[in-house]
């Protein structure tokens, strides 16, 4: 009897633990979502449907659909978000890389660009990615602050090489993507 | 009267545009989102995110057979379960010399993850989604783009930390022959 006790109490304990921790992972996500996603999700309808109702998004259509819809076009779109000026002050929140990706995600839905230009698209729209963040990133490392007034010129520099190389290899990556359209 | 009822009605307009994206959204991002950051969520509880510390030791040691460990491996096991930005912490264990380099690595993992692994980066979901929610409207299926994007990051990554680190090598050299920083590249080098 006694250890039947003991079992039951041992059985208890466990699914205890992981209800509890699977509730708590619950209570994260939700909190995650929150704070973090819907308010953006806020944001950029706002900034989506104030671009698409008065028209504005019309011009950028003109100006992003022809550049997003070639090889060479998006290229030229890495080259100049990855620009060691340009790349830290596109960086922050990656607010502006989002912005862009809604933007073509609409011109793709509108037929303007090519379906299967979403995936260089991708890489194409994100080469500055963490390029305003190097310093506190370096410092989450513990790395010393002569690394970090090296590292912060080499990283920008780095993604001039591999921010193209990398809308390139995903440009051929894209081959026999929803080959339908 | 008819003139301000219509500009009212074309303010408003402005928002209800926003509104529709926004419960498009809602209805078609938060509910999977939800379930899955719970899973990933008690997942990494269930293993342990500590057992990083002693791979990021392992990874840390030096020479070419080392570097898809400390390129592509740690990068991916430290967004994966640490997330952005705990995830450059794991720099920590790495000489100087290799710490922007494992920067750009990791960093650069943040986002092709999110197709199928949002918890890693919710905050800046629409890099993906944004161009995934243009996909969907038009009724094409997205796993094979989320892979694709995965994939493609892995490789990238790769490349990024491989050519970080000979920049970073080339500029701490370039120091060292200027003279006049030695001790702190000597220190960097420790």
């Amino acid at each position: 009897m006694k250890g039947l006790t003991a079992l039951l109490e041992r059985i208890g304990r466990s699914v205890g633990g992981i209800v509890g921790a699977l509730y708590q992972a619950g209570r994260d996500a939700v909190e995650t979502v929150l704070r973090n996603v819907l308010p953006f999700m806020v944001f950029i309808s706002l900034v989506i449907g104030i671009i698409n109702a008065s028209g504005i998004g019309d011009f950028i259509a003109e100006t992003l659909s022809p550049l997003a819809s070639s090889a060479i076009g998006l290229i030229i779109l890495t080259v100049i978000v990855a620009l060691p000026v340009l790349s830290p002050l596109l960086g922050p929140g990656a607010v502006i890389a989002q912005i862009i990706g809604t933007l073509l995600g609409s011109e793709i839905a509108r037929g303007n660009i090519p379906p299967q230009y979403a995936l260089p698209a991708l890489f194409a729209i994100n080469p500055q990615v963490g390029c305003d963040f190097i310093p506190v990133g370096l410092a989450l490392g513990e790395a010393e602050p002569e690394t970090v007034e090296v590292g912060v010129p080499a990283v920008l520099f780095s993604r001039m090489i591999t921010g193209p190389v990398a809308t390139i290899l995903a440009y051929f990556a894209s081959f026999g993507l929803y080959p339908d359209n | 009267m008819d003139a301000l009822a219509r500009l009212a009605e074309s303010f408003i307009g402005l928002f209800q545009e926003g509104a529709d994206f926004f419960v498009a959204l809602l209805t078609g991002i938060v509910p999977l989102l939800l379930v899955l950051l719970t899973f990933v969520n008690a997942l990494i509880r269930f293993i342990g995110p500590e057992r990083i510390d002693r791979f990021a030791v392992f990874a840390a040691r030096p020479g070419i057979a080392f570097l898809p460990l400390r390129y592509l491996v740690l990068p991916v096991l430290a967004v994966f379960f640490l997330t952005n930005p705990m995830a450059y912490t794991m720099g920590r264990f790495l000489p100087e010399r290799y710490k922007p380099a494992f920067y750009d690595s990791a960093v650069s993992f943040v986002h092709p993850p999110l197709g199928i692994f949002p918890h890693v980066n919710p905050g800046e979901l629409f890099v993906y989604a944004g161009i995934a929610a243009g996909l969907t409207k038009i009724d094409l299926p997205l796993g094979d783009l989320a892979i694709r994007y995965l994939l493609v990051g892995l490789v990238v990554i790769l490349i990024r930390g491989i050519v970080t680190e000979a920049i970073t090598a080339i500029m701490m050299g370039r120091r060292t022959n200027d003279g006049d920083s030695e001790d702190s590249v000597a220190g960097a080098r420790a």
